[in-house]
């Protein structure tokens, strides 16, 4: 394992993203502020109540998995794509670095964005709600694996791209829908059936609730069953992406 | 014979419609520098792709230092050097910043004093902290030359490192080469530039779609397949030659008014045909002797193909 390898490549991506915060990190919170005022602030959510919880309360770990997810998943698929583009994957093809070292220096970059962007959202949070961490190793866990599995998806997308528009593929028609659907500003068991029972295919579910457990002590589903549902997404995601990178899909002739 | 830090055996790339390596077998030995030479298209890129990793042979062995290895060149790459063909930069990081990266991709830790040294070397050291996206077209083709070193490598792929770059770069990038070589690194180039081949290689190869047509010493090689041309040139024109000057191959050229002969190996020396043009009294104004280039070599090698071995 050539661990200096791994570092660098993680090293350099955190660089890259922060070499323009307005961008990776100031612009998610900017749109977390707006989510808050105008979901948590305007259209009656000041007074509303969700099992007791204020709705501003409610929402924070649905906004604060939005940052993670987004970031996570920004980070790993368009680094890639652009090294692809910009021709410089040569370097890292060329060098000692094999498909574990690429996996683990992309991945551990872009989960160090998704976890940075999802603490800043939670520490503007703050300001509207007050401190709210009722589990604080269950809300952290919940945050990795929803990290992790962002992150890889990404890097999956990073792969399969040839063009910038097949990039914003994955987050207009899959994340975008699966995260508004996903209870991220509602309770899932409010749905009338069958929504209520197809929601529970959504694996975005399970993050978001997770983190409400953890965060409030509040779940319309079982942690336990989040937990093992999302390392399961995410070991058989990283699966997939270390086959391919071993493979050269779509970086090696 | 010295040891051998690159082999090929039947090396094989091929795409849906197109053999881009066909069998290729070759043995590098360390420290020289060889000079991979074909038209474009020919298989130079690939075969340097395929051992840097870049692409997947179909069949074939790839052994590097000595290690064999098929699918994966990974372990050996810690020693190997690529500048690549197309020019390549990362716009987010200064020129020093990219070398630290390069370095630690190739497991070594931040190396100050080699990366000065390499900066130096292909006159860089002013633009060390200017990001890579405000270098000229021809910086950019620096850098990758030392990304390609600063880790120190055995071996040192140059895919025509020398490409659209102005000649006082192109002669500074020789004189490193030969102290590289000196220092004991092996390189094999690939290169458009002639000229450039001739200068610097030890040994050349020439490939053409796919096939490695012949692999020789550089002087060996010009001596066997190039040829010394002897051209006379006379105060008054001639309609034919005179008996005496009737020598095979001396013919009679530009109105009458110049002779020329070709010399190959093991045929009569230009100065036999010489004294014995100045025997026949011709009324001799001038005399050249040129010898062939490598590039008219190449052309003849990939004229005659495979006949040429």
């Amino acid at each position: 394992m050539n661990t200096i390898g791994v570092r660098t490549l993680l090293v350099k991506e955190v660089r890259r993203f922060m070499r323009v915060p307005g961008q990776t990190v100031l612009s998610p919170l900017i749109s977390t502020s707006l989510y808050f005022l105008v979901f948590g602030y305007t259209l009656g959510g000041r007074q509303a109540e969700v099992d007791g919880v204020p709705y501003v309360a409610y929402i924070v770990p649905g906004l604060v998995f939005l940052g993670l997810a987004n970031n996570a998943f920004l980070n790993s698929s368009s680094s890639l794509f652009i090294t692809k583009i910009q021709g410089t994957i040569v370097d890292l093809l060329a060098a000692p670095l094999g498909a574990t070292e690429l996996l683990v220096g992309f991945i551990a970059g872009a989960m160090t964005r998704g976890l940075l962007v999802g603490l800043l959202t939670w520490l503007v949070a703050l300001v509207f709600t007050g401190v709210q961490l009722a589990h604080p190793a269950l809300t952290f866990g919940f945050l990795f694996l929803t990290a992790w599995v962002f992150s890889v998806l990404g890097l999956l997308a990073g792969l399969w791209a040839d063009k910038f528009e097949q990039i914003n593929f994955f987050p207009t028609f899959l994340m975008l829908p699966l995260t508004f659907l996903g209870g991220v500003f509602y309770s899932v068991h409010r749905l009338p059936e069958p929504f209520r029972t197809a929601s529970l295919f959504n694996p975005v579910v399970y993050m978001v609730e997770g983190l409400r457990a953890g965060m409030l002590d509040k779940s319309d589903v079982s942690p336990l069953l989040g937990l093992s549902l999302l390392l399961g997404l995410a070991v058989s995601a990283t699966a997939t992406a270390w086959v391919l990178l071993a493979r050269g899909y779509k970086i090696r002739n | 014979m010295a040891d051998a830090v690159l082999e090929l055996e039947g090396l094989t790339k091929r795409y849906p419609k197109l053999v881009a390596l066909d069998g290729v077998s070759l043995r590098i030995e360390a420290g020289e520098i060889f000079a991979l030479l074909g038209p474009n298209g020919a298989g130079k890129t690939t075969l340097i792709g395929a051992v840097c990793g870049l692409v997947k042979p179909t069949s074939g062995l790839i052994r590097l230092f000595g290690a064999a290895e098929t699918g994966s060149t990974v372990a050996a790459r810690y020693q190997l050097g690529l500048v690549p063909q197309e020019i390549n930069f990362d716009p987010f990081f200064t020129v020093r910043e990219c070398l630290r990266i390069q370095q630690g991709y190739y497991g070594r830790q931040p190396d100050e004093a080699r990366i000065d040294e390499v900066l130096g070397a292909l006159k860089l050291a002013e633009k060390a902290d200017a990001p890579t996206r405000a270098l000229s077209g021809g910086m950019k083709r620096r850098l990758l030359v030392a990304k390609a070193l600063v880790h120190r490598p055995r071996l040192v792929f140059l895919d025509e490192p020398t490409a659209g770059v102005d000649v006082e770069l192109r002669r500074d990038l020789w004189q490193y080469v030969r102290k590289l070589r000196a220092e004991g690194t092996t390189i094999v180039l690939t290169t458009h530039y002639l000229e450039e081949a001739e200068e610097l290689a030890d040994r050349v190869g020439v490939i053409d779609h796919g096939k490695l047509l012949l692999v020789e010493p550089k002087a060996a090689l010009l001596s066997r397949l190039g040829e010394r041309r002897l051209t006379v040139r006379l105060s008054s024109a001639l309609a034919e030659l005179p008996e005496g000057a009737r020598l095979e191959g001396a013919v009679l050229e530009d109105g009458g008014t110049r002779v020329v002969y070709r010399e190959r190996r093991g045929e009569k020396s230009s100065a036999e045909v010489l004294g014995a043009l100045y025997a026949a009294k011709l009324p001799i104004a001038e005399v050249e002797t040129a010898s062939s280039s490598l590039e008219e070599v190449m052309m003849r090698v990939l004229r005659e193909g495979g006949a040429a071995r």
